[in-house]
């Protein structure tokens, strides 16, 4: 496991031996999840920075009348609370959409991590930096786009972000979303929903089968919706090597 | 003082052909007290979850915003639309 935790910190930062030494020291658990439960409730003291290995989760609120506000998806590879390790309550739950392979890893670990191996914590950073983009990215969305552009802008997203992780085969991935949860995510309803995935079938701009979504034209979907990739900053993931980030490297100096 | 709690809302709905950008085009306007204050769209698309149900397509002063689920007959939206003016 720790192998696939140090890949994914690579796509970000270039490691010493001595980093991946240390991300081999702690003992995470892994455990498999069911489809639909929490990880960790709001309310709750985070004990775990939780990274999905396999399946999707999401971030969510219950408002007082039962309404229910995703904030987030999380895909394999993805951190699900590196935001709040460092924080005493969380303020939101996570919970898996389908079932999930989890590792949980002790939030003193990364602690020590952090304390010591300033790559690694650079990483961590990276990520929680991506996640943000992500969030601000949604809060245009929602406040911004109308609904059916909304939707293909999430579809266009996903298949991206899956892309990075190697779990999308000919335009197509796993979508175990439902109508619900779709609609929890965007601000919509059901029906909304509905209509939106018909029109962009009419299109033929996906089909949705027995759970798999397949963009059938990903530049039209993308027009569609004015799709701009920038805010998963997945082009400096992929040039890490070459990447320079001076002014913070001056800041540790100092 | 309750007085008029004890006046029920008249609720009144009239029908009107509604463009939602897809096939569920049967409406009604629901007024209250003479007030435009919603408009029900019948699902009528196959697709839908639960075809044949009404929707709040629009809500407009105290129902703006909400998203009940869909209702199985008129009469539960009207008591709905009723119940929550009241509040």
């Amino acid at each position: 496991m720790q192998d696939a935790l140090i890949r994914k910190l690579e796509n970000f930062e270039t490691f010493t031996a001595a980093d991946r030494a240390a991300l081999r020291a702690f003992a995470p658990r892994t455990r498999q999840v069911g489809a639909r439960t929490d990880l960790i409730r709001e309310g709750d003291t985070p004990e775990n920075v939780h990274l999905i290995l396999d399946g999707y989760a999401c971030r969510y609120k219950i408002l007082p009348d039962g309404q229910r506000q995703i904030m987030a998806f999380f895909v394999p590879g993805d951190f699900c609370d590196l935001n709040v390790f460092i924080l005493d309550q969380m303020d939101h739950n996570i919970g898996t959409i389908s079932p999930c392979q989890v590792v949980g890893i002790p939030r003193q670990a990364i602690d020590e991590l952090m304390a010591q191996y300033p790559l690694v914590t650079r990483a961590l950073l990276w990520c929680a930096l991506v996640d943000e983009a992500v969030l601000r990215e949604w809060l245009v969305n929602i406040g911004s786009r109308q609904a059916d552009q909304r939707i293909a802008h999430l579809f266009c997203e996903l298949l991206l972000r899956l892309e990075t992780v190697g779990r999308v085969t000919e335009n197509s991935y796993a979508f175990p979303f439902t109508q619900t949860d779709i609609a929890d995510t965007m601000g919509l309803s059901d029906v909304q929903i509905s209509r939106t995935l018909r029109e962009l079938r009419r299109l033929e701009l996906i089909t949705l089968k027995h759970r798999v979504l397949t963009i059938l034209d990903v530049e039209q979907l993308k027009a569609y919706c004015g799709f701009n990739p920038n805010y998963l900053h997945l082009r400096n993931t992929r040039w890490s090597g070459r990447r320079q980030v001076p002014w913070l490297s001056d800041v540790q100096e100092g | 003082m309750g007085g008029q709690d004890n006046v029920e809302t008249l609720v009144v709905l009239q029908p009107i052909a509604v463009d939602t950008a897809s096939l569920d085009r049967t409406g009604m306007l629901v007024l209250a007290n003479g007030k435009l204050v919603a408009i029900l769209v019948r699902l009528e698309v196959p697709e839908h979850a639960r075809c044949g149900a009404w929707f709040l397509e629009v809500g407009l002063g105290r129902l703006a915003g909400v998203r009940p689920p869909a209702f199985d007959t008129l009469e539960d939206a009207t008591r709905w639309v009723r119940q929550h003016l009241k509040g």
